[in-house]
């Protein structure tokens, strides 16, 4: 929304030394991503991200998730390597080196743009060395998104590059129908207890957990307004978790409030 | 050697079958912000909250439509956007299989019709948001008649409640003094 502008000048300036694939190399790529028939060596390049992708590529190596089984090895020099995988915003600075990565790797290559940063500049977009992600000077082939991908995530990833997988994700649009109507939550729930009971579980849980503990509250307080204070208390006795039945006691206390109000 | 292969069998397989089996998540994974676009009342308090911008509402006033869109290549999955979604619109989902070939398909892009104000005619906010806003009052138990003397009030915009505030509050101030 914001930083896009910012570098614009200088990134345009920049653009047209990005790489035009030719031809010959196209079509070598075309096949290399139709059918690996071998092993594939990848060489990662840092252009400036966390080093969270890269902590997350060396978990994808270990035995846990053992990525050498499907002859994914990590090699030491682009001149070895068949996929690049660019990690990490391309920042000014780094945009010779990862570039030089590019040119020194031997055709056909396939480049990989791994994590936030790398599909797009992630969360680092609008900083001033930060021009973008890979894609702004390397013709990417597979986009693995994710902050960082989790191994599994890279799994998929490599395995969509090598065709053993087929993709997920499809572009959506949506537009509004013409009888579309979004309703409040929990109808039944009287309003100033429904935000009552919202705030207090937000100030005790944080955001995150105070939504999905006032989430439950509420929904018991819907299916059976007179007995909510059983349903909590076997509720909370399944769970078994202190912390839980503090907060729980606590909301219960601004129900009772409520209904002393009435 | 014996003793080693007993060791290992008695170890087991350490590697997960993944990407052949399903992986199992962990409860609380954040992954692939599920966005219910029929839930969603177009407010923009997601694109406020998010941190990298990948949530982005642009407004057209020319054609009245609110675009709610997420880059999945820029989200850091952090769930602020859960987080601040009054309706329940968002939600992380365990889904982690987002790779792509095509850059385009990890856009996600939902359009909202705007509403014109009463008296200037402009397009001013999501019809969505106002409706809401109207189910809001009506479950706050607000009689008929003030409901719809508020219909209007909400379908004005704010430029233009003003001029019509102003005169309203010069009045009552006369008749006071």
């Amino acid at each position: 929304m914001f930083g896009d502008f910012r570098n614009d000048q200088m990134v345009k300036e920049h653009s047209k030394y990005a790489i035009q694939v030719d031809e010959q190399a196209g079509q070598l790529k075309a096949a290399l991503l139709k059918d690996i028939q071998r092993s594939i060596f990848v060489y990662r390049v840092d252009c400036g991200g966390c080093n969270g992708c890269e902590i997350e590529i060396f978990a994808a190596l270990t035995p846990l998730f053992d990525v050498e089984r499907f002859g994914i090895k990590v090699v030491s020099s682009p001149r070895h390597a068949d996929v690049l995988v660019y990690t990490g915003s391309m920042t000014r600075s780094m945009r010779v080196p990862a570039l030089r990565a590019y040119h020194a790797a031997p055709d056909p290559k396939i480049c990989v743009a791994y994590g936030a940063c790398g599909c797009s500049g992630g969360i680092f977009h609008d900083l001033y060395c930060v021009w973008g992600g890979a894609d702004k000077f390397i013709p990417v082939d597979v986009y693995i998104p994710g902050c960082p991908p989790t191994p599994a995530a890279t799994i998929y990833g490599f395995a969509m590059a090598l065709g053993i997988l087929g993709q997920k994700m499809k572009a959506t649009h949506h537009i509004q129908g013409e009888e579309e109507r979004a309703l409040p939550c929990h109808p039944r729930v009287p309003v100033e207890l429904r935000v009552d009971i919202e705030r207090e579980s937000r100030r005790m849980a944080g955001y995150l957990y105070g939504k999905q503990i006032a989430e439950k509250f509420l929904d018991s307080f819907e299916s059976d307004p007179k007995h909510v204070k059983r349903t909590i208390q076997s509720y909370l006795d399944q769970q078994d978790d202190p912390r839980l039945t503090e907060i729980m006691t606590r909301l219960l206390q601004v129900h009772q409030t409520h209904q002393g109000e009435e | 050697m014996l003793k080693l292969i007993k060791e290992v069998l008695k170890v087991g397989e350490a590697t997960l079958p993944y990407p052949f089996e399903p992986i199992e998540q962990m409860p609380g994974f954040r992954g692939k912000p599920h966005h219910d676009p029929e839930r969603c009342i177009a407010c923009a308090a997601c694109a406020i909250a998010c941190p990298p911008n990948a949530l982005t509402i642009t407004t057209d006033f020319d054609r009245g439509f609110q675009t709610w869109s997420l880059f999945m290549g820029r989200c850091i999955y952090c769930g602020r956007c859960e987080e601040v979604c009054p309706t329940g619109a968002i939600t992380l989902s365990p889904d982690f299989e987002l790779a792509v070939m095509n850059k385009q398909d990890l856009y996600e892009r939902a359009d909202y019709k705007l509403v014109s104000c009463q008296i200037c005619g402009l397009y001013f906010a999501p019809l969505k948001e106002i409706e809401y806003v109207f189910e809001l009052l009506r479950q706050k138990d607000m009689p008929e008649e003030a409901l719809a003397g508020m219909r209007s009030r909400l379908e004005t915009c704010p430029e233009c409640r003003r001029k019509n505030d102003v005169p309203k509050v010069v009045n009552l101030y006369r008749e006071e003094v």
